[in-house]
């Protein structure tokens, strides 16, 4: 459940919420609305978001051997689910552990990063098309907690160095 | 053309297996934890371990170590078989299908979640014939008594008969540095028991890591 609603409840123990903190809740109910409907909208969209994408990196690395770039996209369709559903929970912590660490290194082993750097940039154009301005909001953080943990970490900061 | 509707039907799993909120789950209210497979996981309190270290100690004496890296490989051999079952149905490939880097990392991250320590490989003696792993945090030294010795003996025996199950070959396994003497971490040097004896004899002199690593390379 999200932090902020769980926190409702501890309050709640022996006393009636007052108004303001009511009025609160009722935001953050507001809140979780917009959310599940930002996931739903990313859910429903996952093709038209990346097919777009997935062209233009074909066409920025015509070099590059096709399977490699497949695996970049895979790695972003994933971040982008994981992501989601992280921000769906307002979780930054279920998305380092349950995806970000693990990919971390992948990305590192494979020399994925020059790709992946360019793939991010292209998965943030197109998503400032496919989202409204308050959904790409929220969404926008936990993109921001990828590209951090993905892609301009040390292999020191995620502990895989030997 | 790379089709992203493709990409999606294959739909290969890329998320850690070993988070450890979604590995281990428990009912407190039973006393039971399990893995996310339903088998049943035993927690060791600190004072089991220590109970265990000072009862062989006190019945064995000297050959509490040999006992221990025995029940070490037994639980390794054990671990092993559940590890390849559980990572290669959840990945939906075989263990030696997999990417290196990819093994590593669930390697790694059992390792953690499991609370055993912080694992790392080191492949750097690998042309010598030897592996060498690292382990940070490691919970058996934290509660193993303190001496001149290394003590991690399960450990050593579950990394020996885990890579031995995994390469082939029989693999033997020696500890050179270990946190309850005050190093940083544990060191374990692996490979074929003939080469690696001397190792044995040089920890008795009392020699560091990197020097018993440098003496076996040079035994080649």
């Amino acid at each position: 459940m999200q932090p902020e609603l769980e926190a409702f409840l501890y309050e709640a123990e022996e006393r009636y919420l007052s108004k303001e903190e009511i009025k609160n809740f009722q935001e953050n109910i507001q809140l979780f609305k917009q959310r599940l409907a930002t996931y739903e909208n990313l859910r429903e969209q996952e093709i038209e978001i990346f097919q777009p994408v997935a062209d233009k990196l074909l066409a920025k690395f015509p070099e590059d051997n096709p399977k490699i770039l497949e695996k970049a996209i895979k790695h972003w369709l994933s971040v982008m689910r994981y992501g989601a559903m992280a921000m769906l929970l307002n979780n930054p912590e279920y998305f380092q552990r349950r995806l970000l660490e693990w990919l971390t290194p992948t990305i590192k082993a494979n020399q994925l990063e020059t790709v992946e750097k360019t793939l991010y940039d292209l998965l943030q154009k197109q998503l400032k098309e496919a989202l409204p301005e308050e959904q790409l909001t929220l969404i926008q953080p936990f993109l921001e907690q990828a590209k951090i943990s993905l892609l301009e970490s040390k292999l020191s900061d995620v502990g895989a160095k030997i | 053309m790379i089709s992203v509707a493709d990409l999606i039907n294959e739909n290969k799993v890329t998320g850690n297996y070993f988070a450890p909120d979604a590995y281990v789950q428990g009912d407190f209210e039973l006393g039971l934890i399990e893995n996310r497979q339903g088998s049943r996981l035993i927690a060791l309190p600190d004072t089991l371990m220590e109970a265990i270290y000072a009862g062989l100690e006190a019945e064995l004496g000297q050959a509490s170590g040999v006992v221990l890296f025995n029940c070490g490989r037994w639980w390794g051999k054990n671990f092993y078989r559940r590890f390849k079952e559980e990572v290669s149905e959840y990945y939906e490939q075989d263990l030696s299908q997999m990417e290196m880097v990819e093994f590593l990392q669930c390697l790694k991250q059992c390792w953690k979640t499991h609370g055993w320590g912080v694992l790392d490989l080191d492949f750097n003696y690998y042309q010598q014939g030897f592996l060498v792993a690292k382990v940070k945090n490691s919970a058996f030294a934290c509660s193993a008594p303190q001496g001149k010795q290394p003590v991690c003996f399960a450990e050593a025996g579950i990394l020996s008969s885990f890579f031995t199950q995994l390469t082939g070959r029989e693999l033997h396994c020696i500890q050179t540095a270990c946190e309850s003497m005050g190093a940083e971490c544990n060191y374990f040097v692996l490979g074929v028991e003939g080469r690696i004896k001397p190792a044995q004899a040089w920890l008795e002199e009392g020699q560091d890591h990197l020097t018993i690593m440098e003496r076996l390379s040079q035994n080649t």
